[in-house]
This record gives C-alpha cells, structure tokens and sequence, in this order.
C-alpha cells in the first residue's frame, strides 16, 4: 500500500496528547491500519461517508466499519477529510499510549449517547437548541440530516437518538430507513428522464 | 426539534423547524410538512408523488 497518512498531528506530541485526553474521541482499526476521529474538529462535510458509506456510516453503531472496505480505500478517503476530524495511521506506527487506549476501545461498548455528547447539548443556551435542523439531498444519494431531531420509525416507536444521519432515498437500502450505499450498486438517479 | 416519521411503505414526514438543501447548499424548502420520496421512484424527486402505492414499495 503506497498511500500514506497525511502528515499532521502524526509525530507531533502535542497534538496527540490532545487527542489521547478528549474522552470523546474514538479509534477504529482492521489490524493494519487506525481510524482517529476527532469530533470537536468535525464541521460535518460529509466526504467520508459521501464516498464510502459502507465504513463510514453515521446512521450506525458504531459508525465506522473497519472492515467495510479494504485499507487502502479507507485510507484514501480519510486523507480527503477537509478538517482532519478523521485521520489515520499504520498499527505498526502508534505510540504506546495509543497502543493502550486501543485496548481500552475495543473492549468498551460504543454507546451513542457519549457520542452525541447529551450533557452539552443541555448546557446549550435555549436560542441554540431552536437552530433549525439541516437537511440536505445528495445527488443520486441519501438525505444527510444534522442537528437536533428526533426519528419515529415506521412502527411508531422512536429510533436511536444522534446528531447526524442519512436516510435511504433509493429505496433498496439492506438497513432501511438509513442510507447503506446501496444507491451505487444500483445507479440510483434522481434524473427522471 | 425537527420530527422525521417514517411512513411505513412510503415517504419521509418531516415537521418542525428545519431547511432542505440540494447537495450545492440551495435552500429548496422549509414550509412543513414536507413529504420526501423514499422508494426510489416518484417523478417529483426528492418530493413523494404516491409511486411507492403503484410499485408496492416495501421494507
């Protein structure tokens, strides 16, 4: 594999103490290579999954599937991420504290809920919590939803709380209501022609 | 608080403060409700026009 990581926090020690001290903070990895993804630097651009739904799936738990694509894949479109909220590494590269937070990773359950952070969003002032929510129709794709919202499912019953999402638009999805990539291997288009 | 509902084999409900966007960041609604086509099929994308009753959309 001849792609390589971009180069910015990577042996810069500072920056990975940061990393290493926001709890928030995650790491995914398939043997070879590791997903870093920094939340607080996360403008939600949505190039990760726009490209590669099937790792990086905001409508799933946990939201990056390692094993969804090969690591070279993987790795070109982290390096794509206009902000580094998601970076990643070779195993045989981290540190030792990163070794150790890996561990620690793997064996903690993901919940949802340190992922949407629900503490901050109470301390929000009210005039924040009323911003309209985001919706945004990608073309040939899914609806990419951000902000603050909530899911009834088709039985009624409330789904799973997040921040962001995508809902499935080509109507194939294997994981309905979210969007799966499906739309690709079908060439969904919103052409109507 | 915006309220997505899904309508069991047919469209996206959305209500409650938000704005739709196509992908260049062009706002294309935010009256509500709207009724966005999840089957794939309506002529009126991203709106439902009631294809999913002509196709038997299901999930």
């Amino acid at each position: 594999m001849n792609i390589r990581p971009i180069e910015l926090f990577l042996n810069a020690e500072p920056e990975e103490e940061r990393f290493m001290n926001d709890p928030r903070n995650r790491q995914y990895t398939n043997g070879e290579i590791t997903v870093f993804w920094i939340p607080s630097k996360c403008i939600h651009a949505t190039t990760c999954f726009r490209e590669l739904i099937e790792v990086f799936n905001p409508g799933r738990r946990p939201w990056v599937n390692m094993e969804g694509a090969p690591s070279r894949k993987i790795a070109e479109v982290v390096n794509k991420c206009p902000t580094q909220a998601i970076i990643w590494k070779y195993n045989k590269d981290l540190s030792e504290s990163e070794r150790l937070a890996q561990r620690e990773v793997t064996r903690e359950e993901e919940n949802p809920q340190t992922l949407t952070g629900p503490e901050e969003e109470k301390a929000k002032p009210q005039q924040e919590r009323i911003k309209p929510s985001n919706i945004r129709i990608m073309k040939d794709g899914p609806i990419v939803v951000e902000g603050n919202f909530k899911i009834l499912g088709k039985d009624g019953d409330e789904l799973k709380p997040s921040i962001m999402t995508s809902f499935c638009r080509c109507g194939n999805s294997k994981n309905m209501p979210y969007c799966d990539g499906t739309h690709r291997k079908i060439g969904f288009t919103d052409d109507t022609l | 608080m915006t309220r997505f509902k899904i309508i069991a084999g047919g469209p996206l409900e959305i209500t409650g403060f938000f704005r739709i966007a196509d992908s260049t960041g062009r706002i294309i609604a935010r009256e509500e409700p709207v009724f966005l086509c999840r089957c794939g099929e309506s002529k009126n994308k991203p709106y439902c026009d009631s294809s999913h009753k002509r196709n038997g959309f299901s999930e």
